[in-house]
């Protein structure tokens, strides 16, 4: 299910929440243009649940069959929370999985993804993110522009296959390998080096 | 069935969850929560969140809540006990 929280970056269209009926239109709107097929909750106007629950920006917690926290994720990663689940059903829906706690963020899938709500807020929420850490908005936009191309990788339901990452893997070292020869192919003077480079800049 | 040790347990895990309501002492103003403007504060406060891991630990009974549905009454979480919940906070921005 999903809870709806405040207006992580507002904007002109869609100001911070002053009142519990503004938030319960947005939430309906989440669920119409995100083809949300799960209950959504809304929270009330203080976020009370949601600060109850650690006040997290984006946060999935797996519950076992007890009510118990069996798994969260501090930055909900779809391919993360099936293995999770996996892992839950082999222990018949009880305890804790996968050590109980996934942090770290997996920035190319909210490169790929982050712009969905991002663009709501569009521009003063472009402006405002860029400004506290820049690439962190022109990066979703960017991966936004390239998602037919990202999405296979980075928007996953499902962990890559072994096989995959593997051919990914030795892709990345062959490249780099080929890299580190070129390089050392050519006369090692420094200007040299960056005329090597430049050319292959352009 | 579970052994009068694991209803012990739980009882005493609840009531700590229960506690938790009670004393959210840092628990932000209605005007705090629900900023104007994303700040580099916020970014500052959701890494250092991420950073002490600052969620519902596992192991801890998660905390009931009743709230409204989009589409219409109202959802308890412990009315799924017995059944696997996935719970996301999510914002529509």
């Amino acid at each position: 299910m999903d809870v709806v929280i405040r207006q992580a970056h507002p904007g002109a269209d869609v100001p911070a929440y002053h009142s519990f009926e503004q938030k319960m239109r947005d939430a309906a709107a989440y669920r119409r243009e995100d083809g949300i097929g799960w209950p959504v909750l809304v929270d009330d106007l203080e976020g009370t649940t949601h600060q109850v629950y650690g006040g997290l920006a984006d946060p999935t917690y797996l519950i076992d069959i007890d009510g118990r926290v069996a798994f969260y994720n501090l930055w909900t990663h779809a391919p993360t929370l099936h293995e999770a689940l996996e892992e839950l059903r082999q222990q018949g829906w009880r305890g804790e999985v996968k050590g109980g706690v996934h942090q770290t963020p997996h920035l190319l899938s909210s490169m790929t993804d982050g712009w969905k709500g991002l663009r709501r807020g569009w521009p003063q929420s472009f402006i405002e993110l860029e400004t506290s850490a820049p690439g962190m908005a022109s990066g979703p936009w960017l991966g936004y522009q390239l998602r037919p191309l990202l999405a296979p990788l980075t928007l996953r339901a499902k962990p890559l296959p072994p096989s995959a990452k593997l051919g990914l893997a030795v892709g990345a070292a062959a490249l780099l390998i080929l890299g580190v020869r070129n390089l050392r192919s050519r006369p090692a003077t420094s200007s040299s080096r960056g005329r090597t480079r430049n050319k292959r800049l352009q | 069935m579970q052994s009068d040790t694991q209803k012990e347990e739980l009882a005493t895990r609840s009531t700590e969850t229960t506690q938790r309501f009670v004393t959210l002492k840092d628990k932000l103003s209605s005007e705090e929560y629900n900023f104007e403007h994303f700040r580099t504060k916020h970014l500052l406060s959701d890494a250092q969140a991420t950073i002490e891991k600052r969620g519902i630990q596992p192991g801890e009974v998660a905390p009931d809540f009743e709230l409204p549905r989009v589409s219409g009454g109202t959802l308890r979480l412990s009315e799924l006990r017995g059944k696997p919940v996935l719970l996301h906070f999510g914002s529509f921005t």
